[in-house]
């Protein structure tokens, strides 16, 4: 087991407590981030991620339970006491420095040689690609050329933690997916620990180590990228991340590994059984668009197959979403990849087989 | 378009703004013109002017003649002057230093709260400055409230003679002018991202380098502005040094009025205005500099 860098126990966060309105942002929420690691928090607006960076950061106060940076309580240590840097999501530049200033402010704060500074500066601007626009104001510099500055800024210091919250959200797609692979890289060279804010479940599955999936002030998951896409613990994991289909139905027997539900009035779909479940329990089934193959005659080498009428059809370009009628007002997502030719392989109306395996149709807890 | 208007959008704009041109050059280019036209005239004994040239009045900033005839330098106009800045100064730092806690606690109020200290800050301008300065005397004065307790605690056994002194002065001015300090700074404070604040102790900075590095950089031009708001009124002040300095202790505001007044002098005052005027220009181009520094780092935000 790796020496955590991080250890958030038990905390909660209420805001304006004792007021008319205390918000609980944060409730007992427990994780360990390890050392080196790039942890992701993951969840929709709201949820709490900003307040938990924050809580690490030092700019608000736990109301409950501890957070330990490298085994020791950090309550009592003010954020400038702190080895942990943050990029903001506003990037929070200072205006009357120039870039260069900016990215050696962290270094003079703590009192480093002259001749360091500059060359640290240097490096990371460098790091950074950002070394011809030293002398620039941040307010000359375009979004995604501030964010570099920013992050170049938190890291100079070297911090044992690097908090980024949602550093990628104000930029165009192109120059997010750049920023990705080199935000990812950039963590892999410095060894540093990146707690990384987003509600961008793509962001998330491309760059983390582990993902944390939060939801109105808890924790619902923790576990890496794939963990977190093939195995969700519950419905609202499995909705944030990716597409899904749900079916909703009611146990009617469970047989080894194998759970089969009544769908709908008849219908009878069999499921891989994922925990504790009896003949009688209300479940949710869930199945992955992708783990679907739709063919125009029946595909023998799944373990299902049914039949049904696409409905609907929406074209992405690499592929087509199809939504397809199952009847007994069963309806599932699929994708198809377009012919050679670019032509879609099946129109509207077109009574088409429906494939998938065993394992891919899931019970998902309730 | 009418034929009459001129063709190009240059011109047209000119003319558009011909009015205010007008305004300001009836209002205040021509009384300008009369004061440094009267600054170079012979003084009527009994008021106003005499329509012969001289340089008398700037000669006499300097100069004197003594019994002989002679003239000799007069350090007493110049030591007027140099005590006028040296008090408006002091007062402005005092403002400054006074007014910027109270700007920078305002802001930190919630936004319901802070317009009515805004509100409290300005209440005295309600009231005439000649009666606020009058308040001062029963305060510092002879037997006023500071004095009466200390003398009947038996504190103190003889008056502490506050006032009619510089000290006296400075309080005044100080009391006087310290809204406009506190407003322009507090204007540039409320558009202070505070955002940056925690950027700056996230990057390992003590509240004190905060404030040096971050806060007074970023709203130096409201400083600027409160400390030339200040400064200015300072110098031509007159009630203030009058009534708290007896007249003794003059000001160059106090001169002048005195010069109109009593003692007849209109080349003299005139004088002496065209010397407040020059620093008054100084002190604004000085804040024309700033200000344009500071757009330059706002204008491209
Ligand atoms: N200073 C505050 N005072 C009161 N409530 C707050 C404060 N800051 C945040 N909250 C509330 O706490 C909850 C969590 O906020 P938080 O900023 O942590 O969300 P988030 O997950 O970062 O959302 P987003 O993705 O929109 O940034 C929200 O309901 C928010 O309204
Ligand atoms: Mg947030």
């Amino acid at each position: 087991m790796p020496a955590a860098s991080i250890d958030v126990r038990g905390v909660s966060k209420i805001y304006n407590p004792g007021s008319q309105q205390p918000v609980k942002a944060l409730d007992t929420v427990s994780l360990s981030i390890a050392d080196n690691e790039f942890f992701t928090l993951l969840g929709p607006s709201g949820c709490g991620k900003t307040t938990l960076l924050r809580l690490i950061a030092g700019f608000e106060q736990v109301s409950g339970g501890e957070i330990l940076l490298f085994g020791e309580e950090i309550a009592h240590l003010q954020p400038s006491q702190r080895s942990v840097n943050t990029v903001f999501q506003h990037y929070a530049l200072f205006p009357h420095m120039s870039v260069a200033e900016n990215v050696g402010f962290g270094l003079e704060r703590l009192k480093k040689p002259k001749d360091e500074v500059v060359s640290t500066v240097k490096r990371m601007l460098s790091l950074v690609k950002m070394d011809h626009l030293a002398d620039r104001r941040p307010s000359q510099l375009s979004g995604g050329q501030q964010q570099r500055v920013a992050l170049a800024r938190a890291l100079a210091p070297s911090p044992k933690v690097l908090l980024l919250d949602e550093p990628l959200s104000a930029l165009d797609l192109k120059l997010r997916q750049t920023m990705r692979e080199e935000l990812k890289q950039l963590q892999r060279e410095t060894g540093i620990t990146f707690v990384f804010v987003t509600h961008d479940q793509d962001e998330a599955l491309a760059m983390s180590d582990r993902i944390a999936v939060m939801s109105e002030g808890h924790i619902q998951q923790i576990g890496s990228p794939t963990e977190i896409y093939e195995h969700p613990v519950n419905q609202f994991v499995a909705d944030f991340i990716g597409d899904s289909n749900f079916l909703d139905g009611e146990i009617i027997a469970i047989e080894d590994d194998i759970v089969t539900c009544k769908i709908g009035s008849e219908s009878v779909f069999e499921a891989e059984n994922s925990g504790n479940h009896a003949v009688g329990d209300q479940v949710t089934l869930f199945l992955r668009p992708e783990k679907i193959s739709l063919t125009h005659s029946t595909d023998e080498s799944t373990d299902n197959h049914r039949r049904g009428k696409v409905s609907n059809i929406v074209y992405l370009g690499n592929e087509a979403a199809y939504t397809v009628d199952m009847g007994d007002g069963i309806s599932l997502m699929a994708q198809a990849r377009p012919k050679e030719d670019g032509n879609l392989p099946f129109a509207i109306d077109d009574d088409i087989a429906v494939g998938y395996s065993n394992r891919a149709l899931r019970v998902l807890a309730k | 378009m009418s034929k009459w208007l001129p063709k190009s959008a240059a011109a047209r704009r000119w003319l558009g703004l011909t009015p205010a041109y007008v305004m300001i050059g009836i209002f205040m280019l021509v009384p300008i013109s009369i004061m440094a036209v009267y600054s170079f005239l012979e003084p009527n004994p009994y008021g106003g002017v005499l329509p012969e040239p001289s340089v008398a009045a700037y000669v006499k900033l300097f100069l004197e003649y003594d019994l002989e005839d002679n003239l000799v330098f007069n350090p007493g106009y110049i030591n007027i002057i140099f005590r006028s800045f040296q008090l408006s100064i002091m007062a402005t730092v005092i403002c400054l230093v006074m007014g910027f806690p109270v700007a920078y606690y305002i802001t930190l109020q919630p936004e319901n709260k802070r317009n009515i200290y805004i509100y409290l800050i300005t209440i005295p301008f309600w009231t005439n400055l000649l009666i606020r300065t009058f308040a001062w005397i029963i305060i510092l004065g002879r037997g006023g409230v500071i004095e009466t307790p200390l003398l009947n605690l038996g504190i103190i056994d003889d008056s502490l003679k506050m006032m009619y002194t510089d000290g006296a002065i400075a309080i005044g001015l100080t009391y006087s002018y310290l809204p406009l300090m506190v407003l322009p700074i507090y204007a540039s404070l409320e558009k202070l991202d505070f955002r940056l604040l925690e950027a700056a102790s996230d990057l390992y900075s003590s509240r004190f380098q905060i404030m040096t590095k971050v806060v007074i950089p970023l709203c130096k031009p409201g400083i600027v502005a409160g400390c030339i708001l200040v400064f200015i009124p300072c110098i031509g002040a007159f009630i203030a040094p009058n009534l708290l300095g007896g007249g003794k202790k003059l000001m160059l505001g106090s001169l002048v009025q005195f010069q109109f007044a009593s003692a007849r002098n209109w080349p003299f005052g005139s004088a002496l205005s065209m010397l407040l005027l020059s620093a008054v220009v100084v002190a604004l181009i000085f804040y024309a500099r700033s200000a344009r520094k500071k757009e330059y780092i706002q204008g491209t935000a």
